[in-house]
């Protein structure tokens, strides 16, 4: 499904992808991990299509087609999805409005007819429950005075509504306790089908005890220096990412703590 | 050093003789005053930013004919008073009679009742503020042909909104003085909309004065939507006087133009008088907005609050003054001013200026001003949810000045401003 060869990609003429090889095919659930500054969110962004990144080498295809060569907007179409680390607060937009604005845009892409405020109404309340918000938050801001939690809980609806080909998981588990944690993985979990990818960039392994990954991904310095199945998360848990021979800041600040 | 243009002569002769004697001489004796003065330059504080943009030719001094044709107009709900070029159209308004509330024409009032009222135009306005300069209200004094008196009296209540259109059909150069007095008794309560509108391309003026008196108690909403053409000038003064426990209650929905000025002065003149002031405007192409509103807290125990958006495009111009003057008596004041900005472009101008002057000592003053573009995390966050960018440009746009708009009591309006907006945006961001 996702194949991406030789990734370069820097910021402000600073390069932090050096080379990124990935292939994930659909079904599966892929973990990416790695310590601050690895590269983690810059590679979910720049699949995401963010444009402050500059590609400078390489190659990205979605199902054959070379994403480098759409918008945005478009990549969403084909079906990619981001869940961001930093939901952005838009005060104005409401969540409603926001949510059956970026509906009606895949379905007009894909030739279906948009759905009226009842009929999106319905669905959105429906999907709301899904993720344990309460349907009130519809007529807020777009995660106007949300709690961390409850901003990556919107994320999660969106995929659930949006209903990508890949969803990219930005450091999703962060600031969740271990409630919210549960709710939005099971969210995650609700998502995973034969015709859809996951890609899961974390930091902890924790949320891989919830979602459970197929292939785990250790990224460094921009590149992916080691991959695994499942069992690598657990190792690299146990012995830190010192085993690899990286250095990992906040690790170290947490051990210089203690 | 060159000395500053004066009001051409040919703006000094109105033709209409069709009003009572009263309101002859008051309007002479505007003109007479108004002989020799200077146009406000970049020097006269309240017009430096608008100043290059007044263009008074003297071709636009004549009178535009009442009985030019009318345009489509717009369908109103309610009580409607339509006005051509300045001048009422009596088969083109449509209300009944009604408990307590007088709509009059000036050309229909007696003597007596004519010299009251010219006893208190202008009396709401401060002519102190153009130093030097001609204070374009007093033009409209000078040149007014026709003008609307509508009297409530006490506790009379209008259970529908008046609109009064403003048109102006510009098939020939000249210009129109559109006037209106409102006298709200005690208790008595009334929602004026006013829609300014144009037909035809030649350049025209339009000079428009409204004054609202409140007594004890009153409560007035006003609406103004200004959607003329391209093609015309205007010039708008808006002035209000409170008196105890009033309240008045401003909406403003302003589109650019080449020139575009609205003067809104509130002075709150009995204890516990209100008012709320909210403003909208867009620019675009080489357009011009300059809204400048003055509150004077006389009394003491007033509240203002006061909120006004800017947005603009392209190579546009937008400008906000905003005055506070908390006068030495007007203890336990409270008011509350904010400005906020949106430049969608480089090579757009927003400026914007709070003025506050407090004079008590135990005052709540806030205010904040703001100008900013916009935001492009928002931009990203968006369309990455597959929205396309205009209308990411549009929701983010919109969310700028919703609050506002939604704030609107009268349906019928805010459904027309957002049809215009619409306009805008599509204007806008095009080939976004």
């Amino acid at each position: 499904m996702l194949s991406i060869k030789n990734l370069h990609a820097s910021v402000e003429g600073k390069e932090i992808l050096k080379g990124i090889n990935l292939e994930i095919k659909a079904g599966e659930v892929h973990a990416i991990m790695g310590p601050n500054g690895s590269g983690k969110s810059t590679l979910s962004q720049v699949l995401a299509g963010n444009e402050a990144f500059e590609i400078t080498e390489g190659e990205i295809t979605l199902n054959g087609e070379n994403l480098l060569d759409l918008e945005t907007e478009e990549r969403a179409r084909e079906g990619i999805f981001l869940a961001f680390q930093y939901p952005v607060e838009i005060p104005g937009v409401s969540n409603l409005q926001f949510l059956r604005t970026a509906v009606n845009a895949m379905r007009h892409h894909k030739g279906e007819a948009e759905m009226n405020a009842a009929e999106f109404m319905k669905l959105a309340k429906e999907v709301s429950k899904q993720v344990d918000l309460d349907p009130a938050f519809l007529k807020r801001g777009v995660n106007e005075g949300f709690s961390g939690g409850e901003k990556k809980r919107n994320e999660i609806m969106q995929a659930l509504l949006l209903q990508p080909k890949l969803a990219i998981l930005d450091e999703t588990d962060s600031g969740l306790d271990i409630d919210a944690l549960q709710v939005v993985s099971n969210g995650v979990n609700a998502l995973r089908a034969e015709d859809r990818a996951i890609l899961m960039v974390t930091h902890y392994q924790r949320l891989l005890n919830h979602i459970v990954p197929d292939h785990v991904h250790v990224l460094a310095g921009g590149k992916i220096v080691k991959s695994g199945g499942r069992e690598l998360a657990l190792e690299l848990e146990e012995r830190g990412y010192g085993w690899l021979g990286i250095k990992d800041d906040e690790e170290a600040a947490a051990n210089s703590v203690n | 050093m060159k000395p500053a243009p004066t009001l051409s002569a040919a703006f000094l002769h109105p033709a209409g003789q069709s009003l009572p004697e009263p309101l002859l001489a008051l309007r002479k004796q505007r003109g007479t005053a108004l002989v020799d003065m200077p146009l406000p330059t970049r020097k006269t504080e309240n017009w430096k930013y608008s100043s290059k943009y007044l263009k008074l030719t003297d071709d636009m001094a004549i009178s535009l004919p009442a009985d030019g044709k009318t345009g489509s107009g717009l369908a109103v709900p309610g009580y409607k008073v339509a006005f051509l070029n300045g001048v009422m159209l009596p088969e083109a308004s449509d209300y009944p009679d009604l408990d307590g509330i007088t709509i009059e024409r000036f050309g229909d009032l007696d003597d007596d009742e004519a010299a009251s009222l010219a006893d208190r135009m202008d009396s709401t306005l401060d002519n102190s503020s153009d130093k030097g300069a001609v204070q374009m209200a007093r033009l409209n004094s000078a040149r007014f042909e026709d003008g609307l008196l509508i009297r409530l009296r006490p506790d009379a209540v209008l259970d529908q909104p008046l609109f009064i259109v403003h048109e102006v059909n510009a098939d020939a150069s000249g210009s129109a003085y559109p006037r209106i007095f409102v006298d709200a008794g005690r208790h008595s309560q009334i929602t004026l909309v006013e829609e300014y509108i144009s037909s035809g391309d030649e350049p025209v003026m339009v000079n428009t004065v409204t004054e609202f008196t409140l007594g004890d108690g009153a409560n007035i909403t006003s609406i103004r939507l200004n959607m003329e053409g391209e093609n015309v000038q205007h010039i708008g003064a808006t002035g209000v006087r409170q008196l105890r426990s009033s309240r008045f209650e401003s909406h403003c929905v302003g589109f650019g133009g080449p020139l575009r000025r609205h003067d809104l002065q509130v002075r709150l003149e009995g204890e516990g008088a209100e008012c709320k002031l909210n403003g909208v405007v867009v620019t675009q192409g080489k357009q011009h907005y300059d809204n400048h509103t003055t509150i004077e807290h006389v009394a003491a125990h007033c509240n203002s609050e006061e909120t006004y958006r800017n947005i603009a495009a392209d190579q546009s111009h937008a400008v906000f003054n905003g005055r506070i003057h908390i006068h030495q008596d007007a203890q336990k004041s409270n008011a509350d001013m904010n400005n906020k900005n949106l430049l969608l472009s480089n090579g757009a101008e927003i400026d914007t200026k709070p003025e506050l002057e407090i004079y008590a000592d135990d005052v709540k003053c806030a205010h904040g001003a703001t100008i900013g573009q916009l935001d492009e995390v928002s931009l990203f966050y968006l369309v990455s949810r597959g929205i396309g960018r205009r209308e990411a440009n549009v929701l983010l746009t919109m969310a700028f000045i919703n609050e506002l708009v939604e704030q609107i009591p009268v349906e019928q309006v805010r459904d027309t401003a957002h049809t215009r907006l619409n306009q805008f945006f599509d204007q806008t961001f095009e080939g976004a």
